[in-house]
């Protein structure tokens, strides 16, 4: 049996936990991300004595003995970390999974913390040395500002697709509408409307204010374990169907516009993902589609299969993305409405779908596509219920 | 003057050394096979495939693929160019690059508009190659 056939609903994540999300949260990350493991554990009713293994991203600033100590772990056998920022939201998740149903660990952290929420914290504010490399062949023509690489993406497909700004308001709308019923998300108290998100000023045209995730501290952790000690547990398991990470061909660090008709690095791995799966895409209960700009999720929808290439911001309209249409998105409020920690709050929200606790609860909800940014090498996952 | 900030390319590595060679003569270039003929960029290591890949000079022209906008605030670096029309052009030969315009307003982009390059000396060792309308 091959190693994703192990995988598939054998591996579950048991144990959710985050921190009061915030634009200072003020307390080092070597710090929030223990705290954060903590509560997951606790979720899942498991002891740090429990835990052999972590995965973090490559950008966490802190160590994983520093995350065990802290814990009280007695031996870490096994330990990893995902490159690619967003891209490497699912891969965590999928990493542990392998390990899992490899024998490599047994119970696994998979860690996001991330304090980037004052500007001066943001590294496109930092570019001070000579460029090489990748980013040699974009960043010395100004093309830096992460709105800006995705905004190519974005104003090709307006251009050729029809896509409207109204398409791109719809999914800022929906996620900000799910954030309306989430008190732990940033935008809790705001709404949202079409002749605001319209009105919102340009931070990179085509994209405007309301494109744009938040810039959020935030400290998010999960447990990953076994389905047959997954039964043990407290809560109600959300297991692990499918995964997948890749990088595209030709691929390049950021701004890779040289693959096949431009595609991001979602169509290769949404490939992967669903010869992997059971499932298909018209079975997803709802999505949480990488959402740092609105114009992603509307790409994601067309990588991910859900409708055809050019047919995603159609798809936006008449509500069919909010929470009692067919395919309702980003149910927490997502990086554009809840907070931007590189899409591992989407990853709690998906495990929340399958436990039936989304505070934008999909009633009878067995199914979840997770995904991680595409605008870099990505990861994506499938989840699922009893 | 160059702004202190200003994001300057490192022209001496050995992969993207020749395309800045390239710039500072006048002439854009990109890999291309010597056995299929296809172009290649972004460009990899001489020695790809037994030496296959040639330098070759493109026609240096190419038609808008894409392209954004930054106006203030933006990168103080850049904020002599304001509006900043950036673009990926396609070149006739295939490959995207990424560049800026010059000589052309916002408003006066669309997709496919034909573009020509242009050299922009930053310092001694760096020229840009960037665009303008045909």
């Amino acid at each position: 049996m091959d190693l994703f056939s192990r995988i598939r609903d054998q591996v579950a994540i048991v144990g959710i936990g985050h921190l009061p999300f915030a634009k200072e949260i003020g307390r080092p990350i070597s710090d929030t991300a223990i705290e954060a493991s903590q509560l997951a554990l606790d979720d899942a009713g498991l002891e740090a004595e429990n835990v052999d293994g972590i995965v973090m991203y490559e950008l966490e600033k802190t160590h994983e003995v520093t995350i065990a100590r802290g814990l009280g772990v007695e031996n870490l056998g096994w330990w990893d970390k995902i490159t690619y920022g967003g891209g490497a939201s699912c891969a965590t998740i999928l990493h542990a999974a392998a390990a899992i149903a490899s024998g490599v660990a047994t119970t696994v952290l998979c860690i996001r913390a991330r304090n980037r929420g004052s500007k001066a914290a943001r590294p496109w504010a930092q570019e001070r040395e000579l460029v090489t490399d990748d980013k040699a062949l974009h960043v010395p023509w100004g093309l830096i500002r992460p709105v800006d690489v995705i905004g190519m993406w974005a104003h090709r497909h307006m251009l050729v697709h029809g896509t409207t700004r109204e398409q791109l308001g719809n999914v800022a709308i929906a996620a900000r509408r799910h954030a309306n019923r989430n008190p732990h998300a940033m935008m809790h108290e705001r709404k949202l409307d079409m002749e605001t998100y319209l009105g919102g000023r340009v931070i990179g045209y085509p994209l405007t204010l309301y494109d744009c995730c938040l810039e959020t501290d935030g400290a998010l952790a999960c447990v990953v374990t076994s389905a047959e000690r997954a039964r043990d547990l407290r809560q109600k398991p959300a297991y692990v169907h499918s995964g997948a990470q890749a990088s595209g061909p030709n691929p390049t660090h950021l701004a890779n516009y040289n693959t096949p008709n431009m595609e991001t690095t979602a169509v290769p791995c949404a490939r992967q993902l669903w010869e992997r799966s059971d499932l298909k895409p018209k079975d997803m209960d709802c999505a949480q589609i990488y959402d740092a700009f609105t114009p992603l999720v509307i790409l994601g929808l067309e990588d991910y299969g859900f409708c055809a290439r050019g047919e995603g911001g159609p798809f936006t309209e008449g509500g069919r993305i909010e929470l009692g249409g067919d395919l309702p998105l980003l149910t927490s409020g997502g990086g554009l409405s809840e907070a931007y920690a590189h899409g591992f709050n989407l990853i709690l929200e998906g495990v929340r779908q399958i436990r039936g606790t989304s505070t934008a609860q999909v009633g009878g909800c067995t199914s979840v596509l997770v995904t991680g940014a595409s605008g870099v090498a990505t990861s994506a996952l499938v989840m699922r219920g009893d | 003057m160059l702004h202190p900030d200003y994001p300057l390319p490192d022209v001496e590595h050995p992969v993207t050394a020749p395309f800045w060679a390239g710039c500072r003569e006048g002439k854009l270039m990109v890999q291309r096979d010597d056995v299929t003929g296809a172009y290649h960029w972004p460009p990899k290591p001489a020695y790809w495939k037994g030496d296959r890949l040639r330098w070759v000079e493109t026609s240096g022209r190419g038609r808008v693929y894409s392209w954004v906008v930054g106006s203030e605030p933006f990168l103080p670096a850049f904020a002599h160019l304001l509006p900043l029309v950036m673009v990926v052009v396609k070149l006739e030969e295939g490959p995207r690059l990424v560049g800026y315009m010059v000589s052309c307003t916002p408003e006066q982009m669309s997709l496919d508009l034909p573009v020509r390059v242009v050299y922009e000396p930053l310092t001694e060792d760096v020229t840009l190659p960037v665009w303008a309308p045909v």
